[in-house]
């Protein structure tokens, strides 16, 4: 009995070293690696990096809203080994399309130059910009039909005669 | 200064009226619908007092009165005569005119700049929205 209680003692005692020796060999480079191909899956998250030391890891790089923000600090707080997160994530929000818009406009735009000859536009990124002459008491005219075409910007740059 | 405050006369008619204020940036826009021709019309006359040849790119005033279909609007062109086309556009054939001041019936909206009416002949066709004024 004795015998078999000092081996339990020992396979005991050498469990318990296996076990703590196997936390404290968390290798960070391994975390870290799995941390990014996870964040790699997901390509709102594409422009995340994440590094790892002593098992906290940084966040850096640049998302396109908080909520993207918020979800990748999550997603990796919630990985094994991961202690904490340090949230350094830039939100930028992508710059939007304008092409549907400019296409809107730019079919729109014949019939409301029609009655304005000396008049140009030209149509980027929603703006409307004008060049060329009118007459004073046909600029009101003009403005309000232009108006009514939803651009983002009228830019006047006619002579007014 | 701000834009809703060089243009607060303009945005406290807005908002009296229920129209969108949405100063974003550069561009301040005024963006919805007013109950007549003559809230619209003193908004235009208010942008051009304090802009008088729209040179400061900094607004957008897109502001059109109630109507609906079967309703009377008015030819407001500045001296011409109002084609009647076919379709809407420009370059479909002109198949009637109204004169200026007229009171024809507005039938449907095609879209924002091109509306189907009847003048007093019973003529039917479309007309550039901007020369047509709902009235009461």
């Amino acid at each position: 009995m004795k015998v078999f209680r000092l081996v339990s003692m020992f396979t005991l005692i050498l469990a318990l070293g296996i076990g703590a020796s196997s936390c404290k060999k968390v290798n960070d480079a391994d975390v870290q690696k799995a941390a990014q191909e996870t964040l790699a899956a997901n390509p709102d998250l594409a422009g995340v990096v994440v590094t790892v030391q002593d098992q906290v890891a940084t966040l850096t790089g640049v998302v396109m809203d908080d909520a993207t923000k918020a979800y990748a600090e999550s997603t990796v707080a919630g990985m094994e080994n991961v202690k904490s997160v340090v949230n350094e994530l830039e939100v930028v929000p992508p710059a939007p399309d304008f092409t549907a818009v400019d296409a809107a406009i730019n079919a729109a735009l014949a019939d409301a130059l029609k009655d304005h000859e000396t008049v140009t536009a030209a149509v980027q990124d929603g703006v409307i910009t004008l060049t060329g002459e009118i007459r004073e008491r046909d600029l009101p005219v003009l403005m309000e039909k232009l108006n009514a075409l939803n651009p983002e910007q009228i830019v006047n740059n006619l002579t007014v005669k | 200064m701000a834009l809703v405050d060089k243009y607060k006369e303009l945005v406290d008619l807005a908002r009296q009226n229920n129209v969108l204020v949405n100063e974003s940036g550069k561009v301040l826009k005024l963006d919805g619908v007013v109950p007549s021709a003559s809230v619209k019309n003193k908004m235009w006359e208010i942008y051009q007092r304090i802009d008088p040849q729209f040179k400061s790119n900094d607004l957008l005033l897109n502001v059109k009165t109630a109507v609906s279909d079967g309703g009377k609007v008015k030819v407001v062109t500045k001296e011409s005569r109002l084609n009647i086309r076919k379709g809407p556009g420009t370059d479909q054939p002109i198949v009637g005119k109204a004169e200026k001041g007229d009171i024809i019936t507005l039938i449907s909206k095609a879209n924002d700049q091109w509306w189907l009416v009847r003048d007093n002949d019973g003529e039917e066709g479309y007309c550039y929205a901007q020369y047509l004024e709902p009235i009461q």
